[in-house]
This record gives C-alpha cells, sequence and structure tokens, in this order.
C-alpha cells in the first residue's frame, strides 16, 4: 500500500491511504472472525491490493500530475538504452524466468485452479466405497445398482444421485468401420446432476431405464464431428451398439466427457446382471443440497452403508462409503507435483530477480554521482526512488512481455513431453488468469528488484560524494550487506532445488532398476473383443483364439504368442476363492486374487519364469481336471513354508461343464501388475481353455520390432472375422515407458530447473565477489605493497566468498529438511531427508561457490600493487 | 455538478450496487465481482460527476472493532436518476450482483 501511496497525489495521500487501509483492515478481521484466514484467503486479499495502483494512478492522471511520470519514464528508457548489455540481461533472464513460470501455470490453472466446466461444481461429490478395516482388497471402490438406488432412495443430502458405468461399446453401422469406443451407461438424471445439457437434441428420460423403452444414445461432439460425419441430421439417425440399434436423441457439447473419456452414453437399463449386489461396477456422483456440508452428507451415506452392510453381509461386509469433492477426484493424483513444479519454477525466478537485483546494485553504486547531482539539483529521495522504480518495472514488464512469448513454445513444449496422464490437459491454454498472471507477476519482481537498490541508497548523500567523484567507501556499506544478503539466500534457493532435484532423480532411477517380472522387448499387445452376438457359446471364444494363434505363431515374425485376459502391468481384477481342505473362510471375507486367465505359452511369451511344478498344455482343455498356476506372491501369502504343489483351489464355475476345483500344478516369478513402484499381490492363472473369456489380449513376441508386427495382425484376425474392431495395438515397451511417464517428467523438469539455478547462484557469487574484490582494489594494492603474498590475498578473497556460501548451504540444508517432506508421495524407496543426497548438494553448492569466488581473487590476486597506490 | 462519465457496464454495476445498498468499495468488489483496480476508479468518478457522496463510518464503531473507519459511498438525486437509465440500457443489471458481503453502514 505504502508503495502504491507514492503515486497518490500528496493532497490525497492521507485520505486515500486512511481508506484502502479501513477495507483491508475490516477484511481481514471478517476473516479472522470467520476462521477463514488461509493462505488462499491471503492471497486474494493481497491480490487485491493490486488495485490500489490503479486507483492511484487513475487519481495522479485525475490530477494532471502524469506530467512527471512520463518524464519518469522518458529517462528510464533513455537510462536503460544507454546500457543495451545491462538491459539486455536482466530483460533475457526475467524473460526466461517469467516464461517458465508462466507455462507452468498454465498448466496449474487449467489442471487445479479452474472450476469444473459444470453447473455449481463445488457441490459435486463422488461417491467411493471404502472397507471399514482398512484392507481394500475386498472393497471395490465403485458401487452396484441396488446399493446406488437404496443409497438415492435413502439419503437426504443430496438434490441428485447419479451412476454410470463404463463399458466399451462397438460402434457398427452403414458406411462406418467397426469401431470400439469408450461408452458410458448412465441414470437418465446424469446430465441433470452435474449440470450439463447436450448442444443438440435431448438428453434421456428417465423412463428410458426401462427394459422394453426404444434404445436412445446420446453421443459426444467429437464423435459426432469424427465417426457420425458431422452429419447435420444426426439426432434420429440410427446407429449399431454392440449390434443392438440405437437412435441418435443428443449430441454432447464440445469437451464433454464425463466418466472418464467418455464419447457416447446410454441409459443404464438394469439387467440381470446389473441387479447383483455384489457386482459393484457403478462410479456415482451426487450434488449436495444447497448450504449442506461434506462432512454431514458423509455421515448421511456412511449410515446408509452400515445399514446395508447388516442386511446384506455376503456382499457389502466391512463396508463403509465416503465422499470426494469431484475436482480432487479428478486432479486428485497430480496436484502434488504441479504444486511441486510450481514452486521449483517460482525459485529458480526468485534466484533471476536476486542476480538482477545485485545487478541493480552493483549499478546503484556506479551512480551515486548521478543521484548526488540530481539530489543537489533539489530531487527528493522518494523522486529518485521513484525514477528507479520506473527503470526496474519497465524492464520487469518487457521481460515479461518476452516471457510470453516463451510461455508460448514452452508450453507447446510442456504439453507435447506431458504424460497422458494429466486430468483436463485439452483445457490448457494462455488464457486471461494467465495474463493477469504474467502481468501481476512481472508487477512484483519489478518492484522486488527496484525497491532492494533504493532501500541500500544512503540515506546522506553529502557533497562528498560530488566532490570525489563518487568513490565513496562508505556509502556503499549497506549495500554491501545487501548484497551478501542476496548471496547467501540465492545459495540457499539453489540447494533446496538441488537436494529436490536429486531426490526425484534418485527416485526415478530406483523405479528403473525394479525388475518387472517379465521382458518388455519386442513383445505386443492386441486387445481383441468378442462380441457375444456372434460368439454365443465358448466354444466359438476358444476355437477362435486357438485358431488364430496357430495361424500367428506359424508366420516367420513371431517367436512365440499367446493369448491372455490383459497383459503385465495391468491390473484386471480380482475375484474371491477357497483352499480346499482349509476351514471355509466367513462368507464375505474369503480371500481375493487376481484372476488372469491365459493360453499354453503365456509365460515364455511374455518372459515370467517358471519356478516350480510345469506351465499349462494344451492338454488342460473344458473336460480335463482343472489346474492352475500361481504366482510366488500366492505361494508366500498362503503357503508359507509349504509345498503348493498339487495342493486345489476351489471357486464358483463361470461356465457349465467348467471345472471348479483346480490343482495347483506350477508356481511362476511375480510379475507386476499395478506400476513398477507396487510389489506384485496373489495371482492365479487359469487355462483360458477352462475359462473361457471371450475379451482376451493377444500377446506376440516378434524376431524383429514388435511395432512392424501390426500389419500381420490385421491380416490375420480380419482373415478369421472380418467385422472384429482391433483396438489398442501398443508395444509393452510403450505400456512400460507410460507407467513412468509421469514420474520421469517430474524429474527431467526438476532436475532442468535445479540445473538453472545452480548456473544463475554461481553467476551470482561470481558477480558478488567480482564486484567486491574490485572494490577492494586499493586495499589489496596497500597490502600488497606492504608484502602480502599472492596466495594470502587469494585465502582473503574466496574466504570471504566461502564464508557466504556455506551460510547459505547451511540455511539451504535446513530449508530443504523442511520443505522436502512435500515430495514424499512423489519418492520411491528413497527417503525424503536421503543423507547422502543432503550431503552430495551441500558439497556441490560448496564447490560450485568455490570456483565462483577463485576466479574473482585470481584476478585481485594479480592486482599489480603500484597501479593500486596511483589510482589511490 | 460537472459532466456525467459514461454510462459503461462496470459504471453501472457499481452504481445499481450503491442504489441496492452496498456501500463499501470491498463489498461492492465482492458483491459485483468486478476487480478492485476497476471499482475504485469508477467510484471516484461518480463522486467528482456528483452521482455519489462519500462519508466516513463513524469512529467508535470502528474503534468498537479494533479498526480503521471504513469510507462509504451514497447515492445522490442525479444519481438515482442514472440508476434508472443504466437500468434500461442493461436490463440484466438486476441479477448481476451476488448475496455476498452486503452491510449496511452505520450512520455518519
Amino acid at each position: 500500500m505504502r508503495v502504491a501511496g507514492w503515486l497518490v497525489p500528496e493532497s490525497h495521500r492521507c485520505e486515500w491511504t486512511a481508506e484502502w487501509m479501513g477495507e483491508l483492515e475490516h477484511s481481514w478481521r471478517a476473516q479472522q472472525r470467520t476462521g477463514n484466514t488461509g493462505s488462499l484467503a491471503r492471497a486474494a486479499l493481497v491480490l487485491r491490493c493490486f488495485g490500489a495502483f490503479s486507483d492511484a494512478l487513475w487519481l495522479r492522471r485525475r490530477h494532471g500530475e502524469d506530467a512527471m511520470f512520463s518524464n519518469d519514464l522518458t529517462y528510464a528508457v533513455r537510462t536503460l538504452l544507454r546500457r543495451p548489455g545491462f538491459s539486455m540481461i536482466v530483460i533475457l533472464t526475467l524473460a526466461l524466468g517469467i516464461g517458465a513460470n508462466t507455462a507452468i501455470f498454465s498448466v496449474v490453472n487449467a489442471v487445479l485452479l479452474r472450476n469444473l466446466p459444470y453447473e455449481d461444481p463445488d457441490r459435486l461429490m463422488m461417491l467411493w466405497g471404502v472397507p471399514t478395516d482398512g484392507d481394500s482388497a475386498k472393497v471395490a471402490r465403485w458401487t452396484s445398482y441396488p446399493d446406488f438406488i437404496d443409497l438415492r432412495n435413502q439419503s437426504v443430502s443430496f438434490d441428485q444421485l447419479a451412476a454410470a458405468g463404463i463399458p466399451d461399446v462397438t460402434l457398427t453401422g452403414p458406411n462406418l468401420e467397426p469401431t470400439r469406443i469408450q461408452g458410458a451407461v448412465v441414470t437418465a438424471n446424469l446430465f441433470p446432476t452435474l449440470g450439463v445439457r447436450p448442444a443438440k437434441g435431448r438428453a434421456m428420460l428417465p423412463e428410458e431405464e426401462r427394459e422394453a423403452a426404444p434404445r436412445v444414445a446420446v453421443v459426444s461432439h467429437a464423435l459426432w464431428q469424427g465417426r457420425l460425419a458431422a452429419d447435420p441430421n444426426v439426432v434420429g439417425r440410427v446407429i449399431t451398439l454392440d449390434g443392438v440399434q440405437h437412435t441418435v436423441i443428443g449430441v454432447m457439447q464440445r469437451g464433454f466427457q464425463y466418466p472418464n473419456d467418455a464419447q457416447l452414453w446410454i441409459p443404464l437399463v438394469p439387467d440381470r446382471n446389473a441387479q447383483r449386489r455384489g457386482t459393484h461396477n457403478l462410479r456415482v456422483v451426487g450434488r449436495l443440497k444447497p448450504g449442506m456440508t461434506r462432512e454431514r452428507a458423509e455421515s448421511d451415506v456412511a449410515t446408509i452403508a452400515r445399514r446395508l452392510e447388516e442386511q446384506y453381509p455376503e456382499d457389502n461386509a466391512k463396508r463403509s462409503a465416503r465422499l470426494e469433492p469431484m475436482r480432487d477426484a479428478i486432479v486428485g493424483n497430480v496436484r502434488t507435483p504441479l504444486l511441486v513444479l510450481l514452486g521449483a519454477v517460482g525459485l529458480v525466478l526468485l534466484i533471476g530477480c536476486t542476480n538482477i537485483a545485485n545487478l541493480f546494485l552493483a549499478r546503484a553504486a556506479t551512480r551515486e554521482r548521478e543521484v548526488a547531482v540530481r539530489t543537489a539539483l533539489g530531487a527528493g529521495r522518494g523522486q529518485i526512488v521513484r525514477q528507479w522504480m520506473t527503470e526496474s518495472v519497465l524492464l520487469a514488464l518487457v521481460g515479461g512481455a518476452c516471457g510470453l512469448l516463451v510461455a508460448h513454445w514452452g508450453l507447446q513444449a510442456l504439453m507435447a513431453a506431458a504424460p497422458d496422464t494429466i486430468p483436463r490437459a485439452g483445457e490448457v491454454a494462455l488464457d486471461k488468469t494467465v495474463l493477469a498472471f504474467v502481468v501481476s507477476i512481472s508487477l512484483l519482481t519489478g518492484i522486488a528488484f527496484g525497491v532492494i537498490p533504493a532501500l541500500g541508497m544512503s540515506r546522506n548523500l553529502t557533497i562528498n560524494s560530488l566532490k570525489d567523484g563518487g568513490r565513496g567507501a562508505t556509502a556503499g556499506l549497506a549495500r554491501t550487506r545487501l548484497r551478501k544478503v542476496l548471496v547467501v539466500s540465492e545459495v540457499a534457493f539453489a540447494l533446496v532445488l538441488v537436494i529436490g532435484a536429486a531426490l526425484l532423480i534418485k527416485s526415478f532411477w530406483r523405479l528403473q532398476q525394479v525388475d518387472p517380472g517379465f521382458d518388455p522387448e519386442r513383445l505386443l499387445t492386441v486387445q481383441l473383443q468378442l462380441p457375444q452376438a456372434r460368439y454365443e457359446r465358448w466354444q466359438h471364444v476358444t476355437g477362435f483364439y486357438s485358431e488364430l494363434k496357430q495361424k500367428l505363431a506359424s508366420t516367420p515374425g513371431a517367436r512365440s504368442v499367446a493369448i491372455a485376459f490383459e497383459h503385465p502391468l495391468s491390473e484386471g481384477w480380482t475375484s474371491s476363492f477357497g483352499i480346499a481342505g482349509r476351514q471355509p473362510s466367513v462368507q464375505g471375507l474369503e480371500p481375493e486374487a487376481r484372476v488372469r486367465p491365459v493360453s499354453p505359452g503365456y509365460f515364455r511369451t511374455v518372459g515370467v519364469s517358471l519356478l516350480k511344478g510345469r506351465d499349462i498344455t494344451d492338454r488342460d482343455v473344458a473336460g480335463a481336471p482343472g489346474v492352475v498356476i500361481i504366482n510366488d506372491a500366492f505361494a508366500r501369502r498362503h503357503f508359507p513354508g509349504e509345498d503348493p504343489i498339487g495342493k486345489r483351489i476351489e471357486r464358483g464355475a463361470w461356465w457349465p461343464d467348467m471345472p471348479n476345483s483346480f490343482e495347483i500344478v506350477g508356481v511362476v516369478a511375480d510379475e507386476r501388475f499395478l506400476g513398477l513402484q507396487t510389489a506384485a499381490d496373489p495371482a492365479t492363472y487359469f487355462p483360458h481353455a477352462q475359462f473361457p473369456m471371450s475379451d482376451m489380449y493377444l500377446l506376440v513376441r516378434t524376431r524383429a520390432d514388435a511395432a512392424a508386427f501390426t500389419a500381420m495382425v490385421r491380416r490375420e484376425v480380419w482373415a478369421l472375422d472380418r467385422d472384429l474392431p482391433i483396438e489398442n495395438i501398443r508395444t509393452m515397451e510403450s505400456i512400460l515407458g507410460e507407467s513412468v511417464a509421469q514420474p520421469r517428467f517430474n524429474t527431467s523438469l526438476l532436475g532442468l530447473f535445479a540445473g538453472v539455478a545452480l548456473l544463475l547462484a554461481a553467476i551470482g557469487i561470481y558477480g558478488v565477489l567480482s564486484f567486491m574484490a574490485a572494490q577492494r582494489t586499493n586495499e589489496i594494492g596497500i597490502r600488497m605493497a606492504l608484502g602480502a603474498q599472492r596466495s594470502s590475498v587469494v585465502r582473503l578473497v574466496v574466504g570471504q566468498g566461502m564464508l557466504l556460501a556455506l551460510l547459505g548451504v547451511a540455511l539451504g540444508l535446513l530449508a530443504a529438511f523442511w520443505l522436502t517432506r512435500i515430495l514424499s508421495t512423489l519418492l520411491f524407496q528413497v527417503s525424503t531427508t536421503d543423507p547422502g543426497i543432503f550431503g552430495g548438494g551441500a558439497l556441490l553448492l560448496s564447490t560450485v561457490a568455490l570456483i565462483a569466488a577463485y576466479l574473482p581473487a585470481r584476478r585481485a590476486s594479480r592486482v599489480d600493487p603500484v597501479t593500486a597506490l596511483r589510482y589511490e | 455538478m460537472r459532466a456525467s462519465p459514461r454510462l459503461t457496464y462496470p459504471t453501472a454495476v457499481v452504481l445499481h450496487a450503491v442504489s441496492r445498498g452496498i456501500r463499501y468499495g470491498f463489498d461492492i468488489i465482492d458483491a459485483s465481482g468486478l476487480q478492485s483496480g476497476t471499482v475504485y476508479p469508477v467510484l471516484r468518478r461518480l463522486e467528482d460527476a456528483g452521482l455519489l457522496r462519500s462519508s466516513w463510518e463513524r469512529v467508535h464503531t470502528a474503534r468498537e472493532e479494533q479498526r480503521p473507519p471504513r469510507r462509504y459511498y451514497q447515492l445522490t438525486g442525479a444519481g438515482a436518476e442514472t440508476v434508472k437509465q443504466a437500468l434500461r440500457r442493461y436490463p440484466g443489471l438486476g441479477h448481476t450482483l451476488g448475496r455476498r458481503g452486503i452491510t449496511q453502514p452505520s450512520p455518519a
């Protein structure tokens, strides 16, 4: 406020300040009363203060004082043009700093700050199933249809509660290539719950959720523009989904894609499978009643969940419910990494500003004579400070404008490199909020490094400054102290960044060292889903797959071929089982294991080694005795110290004529299912012929490049079934790469920032020590004339620099110790206070400081005493 | 009485807010959603034009809350006329004000 106050004409200044202070104090007290004093509330208040500048400038203009301001501006432009090198360095540093900040902020703005594109989004809550005992293996996050209906009928906290399932559907039709698309079966109230309406046509009606109702579908804007060729008469058009005809009744607005990346919405018509309380496959979203708090609503749904648990223990044992704001559910995983990156890039800008402030300080020293002349001619301290501020703010604004260009390119590079898992990535743009951010950050930096040299300005500008040409050794004392403070903080900031980046790099290295349990090289994965309409009986399914497998295996490019439900690094699903001869578990609390039906040759194809027993063979078919292979995690969990071979696993039969008791015939090594970070959990591999699921993956280990084999796969699949959609053809290496894309992205960005910070800090130390050494030229000359050795001069200058650097290192270590805990969720097998990294970081910074200090020291030691003294 | 300021949309919103009893600067910002850098210059222009009049709240009210007094703005007769004009020109104006931050000033 004080800074803005200088701009206000003196006649109005008192009243103006009183008005703004009155409002600010009142707001602050009101916030204190309501307990709303968090950092967001403070930031909002600070942002509001920026308006004071506009107000002050307006008043200034109004009272005819703009002439002085424009004088300042002209003078500033002339001064800066006179020293183009200085101006360029400042502008370049700022452009890079502000540009990088703006690019990251644009992502933060779109992903974390901007409201979800729904009506009143703060009232939208996701409802998740949670275990009452913390063991999440048994309790699915999603909700079953009967539970959903009970929740909807009994809850008193919601205006609306809607459910959605996300099956893939095959879209076929006249002039349409068969395509698998992400569909959604939704209750008719989903769109009203979110507060969205179709852009064309109408939404679904509740009566369309009935079995007898005509089949209808709403399509996404993208699907309409793409596969449906932007047909202007799309509403009313008939499309075929999984072999059933549906009439298109509406097109959603561009960009709408809830849940997940849904392209098509059809009414949820509860069939026999959906009526089962044990099938937890719906995600539920609710709109809280106005004024309802999340806590009250949560206790409401938890009460209903408890009631359901008592009524249906076999399906709902230990099952409770939790609410999560929809925004958190969508952006939860990326919040910490994004904020860490924003913090890091902010620190880089701060270090850049510190360097600039140092440059300004150095220049202020050389401008003392100019200041003295202006003071002698009647300029007040305030006027000189204002003049300097005008220069720094001008530089900052030009830097900010260039930064915007940098941000534009940086953002493109950033989004190209960003992992696909960043939600709302489509909304990232340089918009009004980002522009406001750039202007604020430019003004802030301009004010920051303009104020610092002004603060260091001598209060007693004496006639001496005029007399002896501005040598003024004492006048610079305050500035020297400031400069030291800047160097210390710069080293501290850089160390924090270096330690943070090193922790992430070590964590990423650890992640790369994890043995995934399979061999990702030259392994192709292809998703195949046989439509039930044409593959009605399991014999059709197994027949198709074994024929496909045989045909592909005989092609020269394939080393081995297998069929499997899911591929390595894919979650799949779990199911409960019993172990023959053991006490049966309480109903609803049976153990769970991953279920992976696989064909013979799966383990050889993906490179999982057989530890014990035998592999699945072609003889393990429908009529033969049931067999199963377990993984090592299963053996360790359920048969510790025992030989599992020959034991039996029991589970219900899903198909008639299929076995329901399976003998364990082999144990295989663990392959990872949930990403490299998570150790494998117990898994059971059944012969596909005894567990004939129709949606499977084709896995091919190729002799040459896996991606080149794609055409062969298409040809062979379509030779067997011309109407089968082939989706999701990916190499295992790209799947593995994607699974670590997020940590790789974080690590490379933070590494880049830390590198820049280190460089800037080195430049800062070098610049300050050079300047201080140059100022001490006379003193060093005298010392050397009196017999001082060169080495002692080097020690003197280096010692001075190292003292500052070590102080910075100590502060940096403390700050890092406190700050790195933010990284804890991003680290894998690395402690946030890893002593090696803290020690190494400190050593690195000290070494860099030593080099940066040695160069000016060496120069100082070469001073010729005669020259130095003659100068004196 | 000086020349009336141009009746831009932000000017109309601020004037309308004051006519609805929202009289403090920050309350107008809260209710209108406009930026502080917009609202204050508009208030000053309106006061210069004689459409608004400003006063300070009573010192003892402020002292009771241990804060400095606040300045508030009131509509003049000419201002009330201009609000009518504003409502004619921007018929949606009636829906622009949120419910937040509406407080009545204590008499001076």
